[in-house]
């Protein structure tokens, strides 16, 4: 981006003098960033905050003086390497900014750009008629920005210069349209004449403007914000490992401990140096956001691809923390290899990572042994073993068809057959509706144990991730506040799918003036882009609660659909203990400074003298009860009864009370006596 | 009693010449999606090293969201 050409924060300062002002701006500084800091106005077009500065309209040109010697300089790609005068509005520079302005007049006589900016200057049209004078009003001034911003920004290179001198322009390779290009419309948007039109022939939405201004805007809050913020683009969602690992929230040994000693082997800073393909993904067409990642010319160790390079299609955050961390490997290779053979396979590495652990842990604990295992030794680290059992899954055979149908199977059949106890399996078996949890640490974060178990689908934290929130936010102190949390989030995040649209984008780059807003969290400034996005596509002008009610009327829809399922009760909605608090000794022991507080501070009960079985049964039962109370207000805010079935009330205000939904809930609701 | 700032709603201890950045510091608050104010005052991300915290301060760490 230009305005540095370094880091602000490990340069020295150096002092300007523009008109008079004076400014103190990082070495390195343009001088048409440091004029802007100055509250001094340099005239350009061809310059813009996203892209690199070009110098190729020269209308920024200024008279400068650097140690008693006066010269002329393009301001927009001039750096402030020491201490100097400008002058943006002496003779000099004015009448070389009066030249420049003339020249363009000459050739492009009608780009209102030009015309205005000649205007103020003063500028006249030369005497001459120019050879290659070009009388349209949306002519393309060779500025260059589309190009830059082709490349920048949208990662791309689709456009170029072409040609030398006056056959110089701006086209696509040969000249012919590029199958590359995804008319994402960043070059027309940032195209100060109109010379670049985007046809939107295709999904023919109303207002394609309205879309475009704010698909723009994402575009530039990624170029200029996300080296800062979450590097989306160079590393992905694995930009969250150690992340989570310092707010003790990366499962770790199936979701015991939420941090590791080792999790810097397999830290963001490991995988920037897998991942090459650091280029447009193409999982939506024109996205800038580009989180998807690519391992190229990897050699598995083990399966049908031994020995051959391929391309592993990841690591993205949940892949490195349930194939890595959860199972307890930190070898980055492995944990490549592991989402390699999953994709490879058709297997999610979610719950593979999960079901692992789970079978980890049940093997440690006593209830698997090799016998049972068919000799894998599956222990947590063991990442040799668990390629095998992935591969004996993919083969269906051995072990691998037992871990294979998941964590609520495996209860099943590690208490029939092994003589597990099914208490403890249940305790730590990390499933809720069939599905195993994707990988965060929920144990500190009461309004996350409800979105993770109350969520539909199962536990899946894309209805809600509400741990910062809650747990280091202090946000949500309230069962109520905690309730409308678990009512906004999942069905704003409904939302996404009911438009196809990824939610990425929403929270994974921040706009400049998020903080302004009274609900940061809610990211204000892109739910506008979102309603200008409905509004631009529908011609039908909607508020976010129109959204929100969108959303309600599926959400109720598909919980009609859990409760004819046989899972859409309450009894349904409550998750292992392992994702609420403590099972084990060794858990609570580990963190006993944290537990002991909570017991005398929100439990009024006094740990001193207790055994560790005492207290760990004190917490649980706090911990549980507090569960309770968080579904009761949940349902209440959902419009639910207390055993979660939507009322038929609630159904008639969402317009979804149709007969064939009334009788989904009705015997329900008899039962409770509230039809 | 040494004087004490409250981050989030939990007492911090605090001690002369302290900023924001070193309260975030002390607290890991490594994420970098944060809005922080100190007594109802926004702090921007490049005033976190040069941002006084008085002794008392209410200081609110506001870790927004990121990831899917």
């Amino acid at each position: 981006m230009s305005g540095t050409t370094t880091s602000p924060d490990k340069v020295p300062a150096v002092e300007v003098e523009i008109d008079g002002h004076k400014v103190e701006v990082p070495e390195g500084t343009t001088l048409l960033a440091a004029a802007r800091k100055a509250g001094v106005r340099i005239p350009t077009l061809c310059s813009h905050p996203a892209v690199e500065p070009y110098g190729a309209c020269r209308v920024c040109i200024t008279e400068i003086e650097v140690r008693g010697r006066k010269r002329l300089v393009t301001a927009c790609n001039y750096p402030v390497r020491e201490p100097l005068k400008a002058f943006t509005e002496s003779d000099e520079t004015r009448q070389q900014r009066r030249g420049v302005l003339s020249l363009m007049l000459a050739r492009w006589p009608n780009v209102p750009a030009v015309r205005v900016l000649a205007e103020k200057h003063g500028a006249k049209p030369p005497a001459y008629r120019h050879p290659l004078r070009n009388e349209a009003t949306d002519a393309c001034i060779l500025c260059g920005l589309c190009v830059r911003a082709c490349s920048e920004m949208a990662w791309e290179d689709i456009i170029a210069f072409a040609g030398r001198g006056a056959g110089r322009r701006v086209m696509m390779p040969f000249g012919e349209p590029s199958e590359r290009c995804t008319g994402c419309g960043t070059c027309a948007y940032i195209c100060p004449t109109g010379a670049i039109k985007v046809h939107d022939e295709q999904n023919r939405p109303v207002d394609p403007a309205r879309i475009r201004k704010y698909g723009f805007r994402l575009t530039q809050e990624m170029t200029l914000l996300d080296d800062q913020q979450c590097q989306m683009r160079r590393v992905g969602t694995a930009h969250l490992v150690e992340i989570m690992d310092a707010y003790d929230l990366l499962p770790t040994h199936n979701y015991k401990f939420g941090k590791h000693p080792d999790t810097p082997k397999i830290a963001s800073h490991v995988w920037k140096t897998f991942v090459r393909q650091n280029v447009p993904d193409g999982c939506w067409a024109g996205c800038q956001m580009s989180c998807a990642k690519a391992v190229e010319d990897f050699v598995p160790r083990t399966g049908p691809y031994q020995g051959q390079k391929v391309l592993v299609d990841g690591p993205e955050y949940e892949t490195v923390a349930g194939c890595g961390s959860n199972i307890g490997v930190f070898d980055p290779h492995d944990i490549l290899e592991i989402n390699f053979y999953c994709d490879t396979y058709g297997i999610d590495t979610i719950s593979f990572g999960t079901a692992t652990a789970f079978a980890m842990e049940c093997f440690e604990a006593g209830i698997l042994d090799t016998e049972k295992t068919g000799g894998l030794e599956l222990r947590f680290g063991n990442g040799t073993a668990a390629l095998e059992l992935l591969h004996q899954m993919s083969r269906g055979e051995g072990f691998g068809v037992i871990v294979g149908q998941g964590v609520a199977e495996m209860k099943r059949i590690f208490a029939e057959k092994f003589g597990g106890d099914p208490a403890f399996l249940r305790d730590i078996g990390m499933e809720v509706k069939g599905l195993e949890y994707s990988e965060y640490v929920s144990k500190e974060s009461l309004a996350q144990q409800g979105g993770y178990a109350m969520a539909l689908k199962g536990p899946q934290h894309d209805e809600a991730w509400l741990i910062f929130m809650d747990m280091v936010n202090k946000q949500l102190p309230t069962f109520e506040k905690k309730a409308e949390a678990l009512h906004y989030f999942p069905m704003w995040r409904t939302w996404f799918g009911l438009m196809g649209l990824c939610k990425l984008p929403w929270n994974d780059v921040e706009p400049e003036d998020n903080a302004k807003y009274p609900e940061p969290n809610k990211v204000p400034g892109h739910v506008e882009g979102y309603i200008n996005f409905w509004a631009g596509m529908t011609g039908q002008e909607v508020t976010i609660d129109d959204i929100i009610r969108m959303s309600e009327r599926v959400y109720n829809f598909q919980r009609v659909f859990n409760l004819r399922m046989g899972k859409g009760t309450r009894e349904w909605d409550r998750g292992p203990y392992r994702a609420m608090g403590p099972v084990t000794v060794e858990e609570y022991e580990s963190r006993a400074e944290r537990y002991d507080k909570q017991l005398r501070e929100l439990v009024g009960y006094d740990p001193a003298g207790k055994s560790t079985p005492e207290k760990l049964a004190a917490l649980r039962k706090y911990r549980e009860e507090q569960y309770e109370g968080l579904l009761d207000a949940v349902y209440k805010r959902r419009g639910w009864t207390r055993n979660g079935i939507p009322t038929i009330e609630t159904l008639r205000n969402l317009g979804i009370d149709y007969p064939w939904v009334v009788e989904v809930v009705r015997p329900w609701l008899e039962k409770e006596g509230a039809a | 009693m040494s004087p004490a700032i409250t981050v989030n709603d939990e007492p911090h201890p605090w001690r002369e010449g302290m900023t924001v950045a070193d309260v975030l510091r002390e607290r890991n608050f490594v994420f970098p999606l944060l809005v922080v104010s100190v007594d109802g005052v926004h702090v921007s991300r490049d005033a976190y090293g040069t941002t006084p915290v008085p002794p008392g301060a209410v200081v609110v760490v506001t870790h927004l969201v990121s990831g899917g």
